[in-house]
């Protein structure tokens, strides 16, 4: 105890920080969702007639969507890596990535929707006049919210195993392995995935706790009478009455089972196949060259969504069928609520810079064994946390207010900025600050002039990634904020549930814009700085 | 028998290698050096099928009366071992091996093949060990009989002996070339170290193909 109580004051400023993100959220999972420790308040879950409905839909958006996603990532690596596809594909990903979820869904609805952009084109073949009376979004099923889920979290899965593939032992052991006369598709079966999967643990885990617990998304696409348990445990915790607000919590420790049971389900299977696979046969399959397009199956839906968007933002009358819009005018966007957009911009400007401040003190003098737990809100289900943070807020009277609304953004800036930046910052090479400190710079002063500054990169590229994360923010921007703060994000969904399409297609190409802004910010100022330093990586 | 014929290795229009004829008999191990950025592992990239896509080649590769070099890798009957072990982490040693083994022995045989082939290199009873539990030595054992159980009719080393401790290195070099004999496999040696090589065998400088040009 003497040992770790004698460590410097930066250590316990480093923990410090993170600890004020995290730890309020304890006593506030107590009082937040104690009520809901009833039975009472279990039966009347149980036998709510909505319930039923929603649970199906929540299991088959929930199950199907990351299936889906895992089948298509799956797919693709296993075809295009390693190759030019891959790496186009590659170069394509943090573009895709930073289309926020709630803006991907709106757009993927102007395509889908019986009078979308999709109808359209195949009206125009049919002769059809008026929309098909198909229910393509917001099915009972949820199975339009599934795709959604499935088509935007392949991205995720594909940059989490990019970053495994990354590494040189890798390729050498597909190559190895080809040396004996397998197949690519054999390699990757029963050499790279069962190597690779375990590490892609807990990407896999987030897309499902993602897929469970999603409201935005679901507010958009999913069904409505009933919706999904996600949004009608979130409608029962806004309710003034105390009871609801139970009910909700209940719910919202519903999705948190489901999840583990989710987990526990899926290591399951795994621990299954391992035991199954039997003693190698050496039968060799002949290569196949891949028929499927995969590089087009990805990145055409996130292209698609963008320009439906875009065209709708500036389109004047666009009457079903009618594939292009009558006139083009710039009316929507002169018109434009801009409120949200600059809400929007010092949020998660300010956030951003925080949680990089924070993560890299902690990268630099915090615990070195700590970061599992850092991830945990990326994992979990949003909704218990955004309760819980809402049931802290009121107690330090902090609700509604901007400091809070910073605080509950953080929990989720942080670890993405964490996640982005512990790889390259692990990597720099600690004989460069020792060489500074060996010419006179004290610790910090040697991160100072010079880790940081060589670091440049990746601390913009993380920041970046927080800032856009902070964009995406939904329940706890409208549950914290008390309905005081419109963001692009909570202004896009709330214009979803009908009229003007322009609008809404305004607020939610903003919603893209603004992360896309901050990449191209990120990117551009380091190649800035380091135009006469070739060395300057 | 392998054998190089008139092979031009370019990256974009800068020419890396240029007219390599080489023929390699059975048995024999051809060791190829030059300093980093010579082109050794283009060559071998090219060898093995894997050549990146930003190099061009032309020229022809034969194995006996058999052209390669459209073949993709797993075709072409080449085994390769470079400086890691690669070693499936997820397979035990004996199933790393049986994987290797071609699936004309079947059923209890496997197994028995594969037993006997780690008696043979002092490692009987490490059929179901952990690779990571196995030395530095052990690996590379059961790293190559796995390329040599495939049955390859040529076999290219990839500076495999750089990353070991000086005795262990002149160890597994004997056991290398040994095994390389008794299967009477045309082996090309990639090394930065000439040392490496085995006595009295032929050494090429990879600067012999390099283009007069920059070569004056």
């Amino acid at each position: 105890m003497a040992q770790t109580l004698r460590r410097p004051l930066s250590f316990w400023l480093a923990v410090l920080g993170v600890a004020l993100v995290f730890a309020p959220l304890l006593p506030g999972l107590v009082w937040g969702l104690s009520p809901s420790i009833n039975s009472a308040v279990w039966h009347s879950l149980w036998l709510d007639p909505q319930v039923p409905q929603a649970l199906v839909a929540t299991l088959t958006s929930g199950l199907l969507g990351p299936a889906l996603a895992c089948l298509l990532a799956a797919g693709a690596a296993s075809a295009l890596y390693p190759g030019p596809g891959w790496l186009a594909l590659q170069r394509r990903l943090p573009t895709l990535l930073a289309v926020p979820h709630a803006a991907f869904a709106i757009g993927l609805l102007f395509l889908i929707a019986p009078s979308g952009w999709l109808a359209r084109a195949i009206g125009q073949f049919l002769s059809w006049t008026v929309p098909p009376a198909w229910v393509t979004v917001q099915d009972p099923y949820a199975l339009a919210l599934a795709l959604a889920l499935a088509l935007k979290e392949s991205w995720f899965l594909l940059w989490s195993v990019a970053a495994v593939l990354g590494e040189q032992a890798v390729a050498q052991q597909l190559v190895c392995a080809r040396s004996l006369g397998y197949s690519r598709a054999q390699i990757w079966r029963q050499v790279l995935w069962p190597q690779l999967l375990p590490r892609l643990g807990w990407p896999l885990a987030a897309v499902l706790g993602y897929a469970l617990s999603v409201v935005d998304m679901a507010l958009i696409l999913g069904p409505t009478t009933p919706p999904t348990v996600a949004v009608l445990a979130w409608q029962w915790l806004l309710d003034p009455d105390a009871r609801l607000q139970a009910q909700g919590g209940a719910a919202a420790l519903g999705l948190l089972i489901l999840f583990a049971g989710g987990v526990a389900l899926v290591r399951g299977l795994w621990l299954l196949g391992q035991r199954g696979r039997g003693y190698p046969k050496g039968q060799r399959q002949p290569e196949r060259p891949p028929r499927w397009p995969w590089q087009l199956t990805l990145t055409a839906p996130g292209y698609a969504v963008v320009a439906v968007l875009a065209l709708w933002s500036v389109a004047q009358s666009w009457f079903f069928p009618a594939l292009w819009p009558a006139a083009l005018t710039g009316a929507s966007w002169h018109g434009a609520d801009i409120g949200p957009m600059w809400t929007t911009l010092w949020l998660a400007a300010t956030c951003s810079t925080l949680c990089l401040a924070l993560i890299l003190l902690w990268l630099e003098a915090g615990p070195r064994q700590a970061n599992g737990w850092l991830y945990l809100p990326l994992m979990v289900p949003a909704l218990p946390l955004v309760a819980a943070q809402y049931a802290a807020l009121l107690h330090a009277q902090l609700d509604a207010s901007v400091a809070g609304l910073v605080w509950s953004h953080a929990l989720w800036v942080l670890p993405y900025t964490l996640l982005t930046l512990v790889g390259p910052y692990r990597a720099f090479d600690d004989r460069l600050t020792t060489t500074a400190r060996a010419l006179g710079c004290s610790a910090w002063q040697a991160c100072w002039r010079v880790k940081w500054p060589l670091l440049l990169r990746p601390l913009l590229a993380s920041w970046a990634v927080g800032f856009a994360v902070s964009v995406a923010q939904y329940l706890p921007t409208l549950f914290v904020g008390a309905g005081r703060f419109a963001t692009v994000t909570t202004e896009a969904v709330s214009l979803s549930a009908g009229g003007n399409p322009r609008v809404l297609a305004v607020q939610a190409l903003l919603q893209v814009l603004l992360p896309l802004l901050a990449f191209a910010l990120a990117s551009s100022w380091p190649r800035w700085a380091a135009r006469h330093r070739l060395g300057w990586r | 028998m392998l054998r190089i014929e008139h092979l031009n290795l370019t990256l974009g229009t800068t020419p890396l290698l240029v007219n390599v004829n080489l023929c390699v008999a059975a048995g024999e191990v051809v060791t190829l050096t030059g300093a980093s950025g010579a082109g050794k592992s283009t060559l071998l990239n090219w060898l093995i099928g894997n050549l990146p896509t930003a190099f061009s080649a032309s020229g022809a590769l034969w194995l006996g009366p058999r052209r390669c070099d459209a073949l993709p890798t797993e075709a072409r009957g080449i085994g390769i071992l470079f400086q890691d072990d690669l070693l499936f982490a997820h397979l035990s040693v004996g199933q790393n091996l049986a994987f290797a083994l071609p699936a004309s022995s079947t059923g209890a045989a496997r197994r028995a093949v594969v037993e006997q082939t780690l008696a043979g290199v002092g490692l009987a009873g490490f059929h179901e060990r952990d690779p990571a539990t196995l030395s530095g030595g052990q690996r590379a054992r059961v790293s190559l009989m796995r390329a040599l159980l495939a049955q390859p009719q040529a076999l290219l080393l990839d500076e495999p002996f750089s990353k070991l401790d000086a005795t262990l290195r002149a160890q597994f070099r004997g056991f290398v070339f040994e095994q390389i004999a008794r299967q009477r496999l045309p082996t090309l040696l990639v090394t930065h170290d000439a040392a490496d090589a085995p006595p009295g065998a032929r050494v090429i400088d990879l600067s012999t193909w390099q283009s007069g040009a920059n070569h004056a």
